[in-house]
């Protein structure tokens, strides 16, 4: 595929978010730079620490960036905006997130949380216009308009979720960031959430970035990945390319993580541990380096020439 | 392994079937009707017997608080004159008196007053006192301390007024009020309440901060609903408990306070009963007049503990998992 055809929908551009100011600051995103195309899915992997969530808290302006841009649709979204501007854009970008039990209000019914943002932004004709549409989103995230009455504590896990989901997709949003939507339910449950956050983006042409620490489901959803360590970006490539040829060492400790479903395979599988202290940077700075097909890698003049033969042979 | 043959043996049909569409939707089906939050907050209340019970309890000493002295008319100074009727038991008393009669059933005070009657048009005015003091510092408290506890700005400046106002000794604060504009019902209610919703405000400042920054609110801020919306569904729902606990500690506070400050004589003017200044006249000679002491005490406890427990028992019923059939 040709990405220079395809349209950019968010852009990231050396983004820097820090916690604290002055002396105390501690950068917690250091010059972080991706582009989402319209359409597709990009999923940001890396360990808990490594700056995920706090990128997709600065997308939807709950962390304030300390340098850098984010544009979505060509606009400039961080920062000050007028007051139309941020509700549009508040409209467009929606965020599912991590624990559905934390995120829902405790004390209001499922019918309000998933008003809520019709509420807000009055995306309704009348009162039976706003109750129909609540009625076709529960219906279509798999539950019942019995369950609208209820209150989230009678709900599992994996229903709590599918809530969180159509509050999200009631707003027509053009982008949903999933901030490791699947993380707390089980096994089981996951691939449903899954499979209606993948139907809900073919049938609505939806935008997402997928927030996660599994490399297993990442692979299964994404179009692209973004590998993520300690704030500074490591890796990033299409899907398939990214585990046929992991090049970065932390991307290979992360693949070699994945667990095997055959016992004797894992048994023998040999788990890689990546080492910072392996890369001599004292010499060279290191940047991030497209290889050439999209492939991106973090590392030295040096890391990215041996980078170039791994992937391409001679 | 023989758990492993066991289960191999077993035809998988056997094991699992997989439901017709039809048949999942009707498992699904829940007949709980819809409901509104206040009704099942008071149907979990008046579940319990006990609650119904403290509940009577409490409205009937309120009402004799305020119906009773309609009809008992209590004057401190009517047998003032007359040195025989001091301090007299309920038995001397009523003997005194001429027979049975309910103002004299719980005997005489200091100054030949009728404790009954005193009981309640001193309950009168320490509950309206309680009453109005609760009533002005929550009202600013919590609305203040949703502003304090929201806003980075107003909280910088708050916690310095804080700082300083609360380490002004409120028996210093007191003394330079009564000193200014005299002593009596209201200036009592001002010394009260000048300060007194500050503590208050801290308290919800705390709470409301916890809240703002849990992931629910936070996504009520990507879903874009105003700051109005976000404190009257995101969190004054969650603080109703602790609303009504507050509640319950609070107005049995003004009552000791008002038995403290007119124990020092800085409560209301000499001329106004109350259950403190009932008390107070009384404590010195409590084990000689117990009579005297053990009636307000008694009424001004049975209150408080009412008060308490009731607050208890209705903040527990505010939180919905208690709502289930």
């Amino acid at each position: 595929m040709d990405q220079n055809e395809k349209k950019v929908l968010l852009s990231v551009q050396n983004l820097d978010v820090a916690f604290k100011k002055g002396k105390k600051a501690f950068k917690v995103i250091d010059n972080v730079s991706f582009d989402i195309y319209k359409g597709e899915t990009l999923s940001l992997v890396g360990e808990s620490g490594s700056g995920k969530t706090t990128i997709g808290r600065a997308i939807v302006r709950i962390n304030p960036c300390t340098a850098g841009a984010i544009y979505f649709d060509g606009k400039k979204i961080s920062g000050k905006l007028s007051r139309k501007e941020d509700r549009d854009v508040v409209r467009k970008i929606q965020m599912i997130f991590q624990d559905p039990s934390a995120s829902l209000n405790e004390r209001a019914t499922i019918e309000y949380i998933i008003s809520e943002g019709l509420y807000n932004f009055h995306l309704f004709k009348d009162e039976k216009d706003r109750v129909a549409k609540v009625e076709e989103i529960t219906k279509e995230v798999g539950l019942l308009p019995e369950h609208l009455t209820r209150y989230p504590h009678e709900f599992s896990g994996g229903q709590r979720q599918r809530v969180g989901l159509a509050r999200s997709i009631v707003m027509e949003p053009e982008f949903i960031i999933a901030d490791e939507p699947i993380s707390a339910l089980d096994v089981s449950i996951r691939a449903q959430v899954l499979n209606l956050l993948k139907k809900f983006q073919k049938e609505r042409g939806l935008t997402y970035l997928f927030i996660a620490h599994d490399l297993s489901i990442v692979r299964f959803i994404s179009d692209r990945i973004v590998v993520i360590y300690k704030g500074r970006i490591m890796e990033i490539a299409e899907a398939e390319e990214l585990f046929a040829y992991p090049l970065h060492p932390y991307t290979k400790s992360l693949i070699s993580a994945i667990p095997v479903p055959d016992p004797r395979i894992e048994k023998e599988k040999k788990l890689l541990v990546y080492d910072p202290s392996m890369h001599d940077y004292s010499t060279d700075e290191p940047s991030l380096v497209d290889l050439g097909n999209g492939h991106m890698v973090f590392g030295n003049a040096k890391e990215i020439e041996e980078y170039k033969k791994i992937r391409f042979g001679n | 392994m023989t758990n492993n043959e066991a289960f191999e043996n077993v035809n998988e049909e056997e094991l699992f079937r997989f439901l017709r569409e039809d048949e999942k939707v009707s498992s699904e089906k829940i007949v709980a009707p819809r409901y509104s939050y206040w009704k099942s907050v008071f149907r979990v209340f008046f579940k319990k017997k006990s609650n119904i019970f403290m509940l009577v309890v409490l409205v009937l000493l309120l009402l004799s608080a305020f119906i009773c002295p309609l009809f008992m008319p209590y004057d401190m100074m009517e047998n003032i004159t007359n040195p025989a009727t001091y301090n007299l038991s309920p038995a001397a008393a009523m003997k005194y008196f001429g027979g049975f009669s309910f103002k004299w059933m719980l005997g005489s005070g200091g100054m030949g007053n009728s404790i009954f009657y005193g009981i309640f048009s001193s309950a009168r005015t320490s509950l309206m006192l309680a009453f109005i003091c609760a009533a002005i510092n929550m009202f600013l408290g919590i609305v203040l301390g949703a502003v304090w506890g929201y806003s980075k700005k107003v909280d910088a400046v708050m916690l310095v007024i804080y700082n300083i106002v609360a380490n002004v000794p409120l028996i210093l604060l007191v003394t330079v009020i009564v000193y200014i504009i005299g002593t009596g019902f209201w200036s009592l209610i001002f010394s009260l309440c000048v300060t007194g919703w500050l503590g208050i405000a801290f308290f919800f400042r705390t709470q409301v901060m916890i809240i703002r920054d849990r992931e629910y609110s936070l996504a009520s801020r990507c879903l874009g609903t105003p700051l109005p919306r976000i404190i009257t569904k995101n969190i004054l729902p969650f603080l109703t408990s602790v609303i009504v606990t507050i509640l319950a500690t609070e107005l049995p506070s003004y009552i000791s306070m008002e038995v403290y400050l007119s124990f020092l004589g800085l409560g209301l003017s000499a001329e106004l009963p109350s259950l403190g200044r009932m008390i107070s006249l009384a404590q010195s000679a409590f084990l000689i007049y117990p009579w005297e002491f053990w009636p307000p005490v008694f009424f001004a406890s049975v209150l408080t503990i009412l008060l308490y427990l009731l607050g208890q028992k209705l903040a527990d019923a505010s939180d919905p998992r208690t709502h289930m059939m």
